[in-house]
């Protein structure tokens, strides 16, 4: 906790820096879209918060794993610290898709698998933090949460691959793992740094809500009470 | 590992695999039941009532819109099968000859009267200025 | 490879494409809601942490 407090400020400044200028390069800096115009610089807010909503998922499905074998309390203070800022990502990317969606497809909602499946993630980081906090007994909590974790990864998959299962109006991604990125190189280096700009954020975000986690759950121990 | 831990293991690996196996099946049941989703080359091949609301994807054929007043008629292909869509009201901008669109309606007399017309765009960007070099 | 997009400030706002369309509104409206989610995060919880650390003192 002492060494994150003090990498805390270099991560925070460096990716706060690295977003604001990727994102003034993405809306100042690119030229329009051949299709989509302007419109199209909503990619720089829309793909990072995203990526991140989904990512967020998949860590808080390992720290369940992790806590579910190894009993490691961390590990499930992770889980519930992570779900709120899940939520807050999930809900960036659904708004920001939906006002993006007005001016190229003409809709601000359509029931289109990618959305429907996102909009569950929406749900789910919601429903994890109020069944954690209807318990009264930790451990069952603890154990429920990660349990329940682990049930509803299996969407992060299908987020993923609805594009590809579906007809869906949402477009397949254009920047893969396996082929060439489908964005020109101009649009495509500040969406890379947009995207590592976001993530360090996100990441200062989840430390600040670990520390609130671990002060909350230990706040009886002695050294909790030198710390603060 | 540890005997307890392995064990463990093997009960997270279960929950994976029960919630991985049950949704696979509700996607399954999904698939054929609740999207109401056909290619202009299917749509005759399967009864479809003229009260079920259904959609349509594919490519609108060049040369192909017909615009009088408010009314739009176009056709879309997906280059085995084409059917004639009609719509009043205002199509997106995106709205192009030869590009995707998707549209809610519901088919009559081998026609869709669409209620909804949504545009469809690909993974791919590029400045403008690429696009009139090629 | 650096060409500003816009010229003037009123331009940047307006975002027209070349279809003519403003497209200011969509893409200024996003920026607002994600300044406004991520800095009201931040703002959240270095509060309740002081909040919680002032009670445990």
């Amino acid at each position: 906790m002492f060494q994150v407090n003090r990498a805390y400020p270099y991560i925070f400044y460096l990716s706060l820096i690295t977003y604001l200028l990727s994102i003034f390069w993405g809306l100042f800096l690119t030229p329009e879209d051949f299709v989509q115009g302007n419109s199209y610089r909503i990619i720089y807010l829309h793909v990072p918060a995203s990526f991140i909503s989904q990512s967020l998922y998949l860590a808080m499905a390992i720290a369940s794993a992790v806590y579910l074998i190894w009993k490691v309390k961390l590990s499930v203070y992770l889980v519930r610290s992570i779900a709120p800022i899940g939520a807050v990502t999930t809900f960036i990317a659904l708004i920001s898709g939906s006002i993006w969606g007005i001016p190229t497809w003409g809709t601000w909602w359509a029931w289109d698998a990618r959305i429907v499946s996102t909009l569950i993630l929406f749900i789910m980081y919601l429903g994890l933090i109020s069944l954690h906090d209807s318990f009264n007994n930790n451990e069952k909590a603890d154990k429920f949460l990660s349990i329940l974790v682990l049930v509803g990864s299996v969407n992060i998959p299908i987020i993923k691959m609805s594009v590809e299962w579906w007809s869906t109006l949402h477009q397949p991604a254009s920047i893969t793992l396996s082929e060439k990125p489908a964005i020109d190189l101009v649009m495509l280096y500040p969406l890379f740094g947009s995207i590592i700009g976001f993530t360090g954020l996100i990441t200062c975000l989840v430390i600040l809500s670990s520390k609130l986690q671990i002060i909350k759950r230990e706040k009886n121990k002695s050294w909790v009470k030198d710390y603060v | 590992m540890k005997p307890v831990r392995k064990k463990r293991l093997q009960t997270v690996l279960l929950i994976l695999a029960t919630s991985a196996l049950g949704s696979f099946f509700i996607i399954r049941a999904l698939d054929s039941n609740l999207d109401f989703f056909y290619t202009p080359s299917e749509i005759f091949l399967e009864e479809i009532p003229e009260n079920k609301r259904i959609k349509i994807g594919g490519m609108v054929l060049e040369n192909s819109v017909i615009r009088e007043k408010t009314k739009i008629s176009f056709i879309v292909s997906d280059f085995q099968g084409s059917i004639n869509v009609e719509f009043d009201g205002i199509v997106p901008d995106l709205f192009k000859e030869g590009s995707g669109v998707v549209v809610l309606g519901y088919l009559k007399d081998k026609t869709i009267i669409a209620e909804e017309v949504l545009a469809k765009h690909d993974e791919n960007y590029m400045p403008p200025s690429i696009d009139i070099e090629k | 490879m650096f060409n500003i997009e816009f010229n003037t400030l009123a331009e940047a706002l307006l975002m027209q494409s070349q279809n003519g369309q403003n497209h200011g509104i969509y893409v200024w409206s996003v920026v607002l809601i994600v300044t406004l989610c991520i800095s009201i995060s931040f703002i959240f919880y270095k509060y309740k942490i002081k909040e919680i650390s002032k009670k445990i003192k």
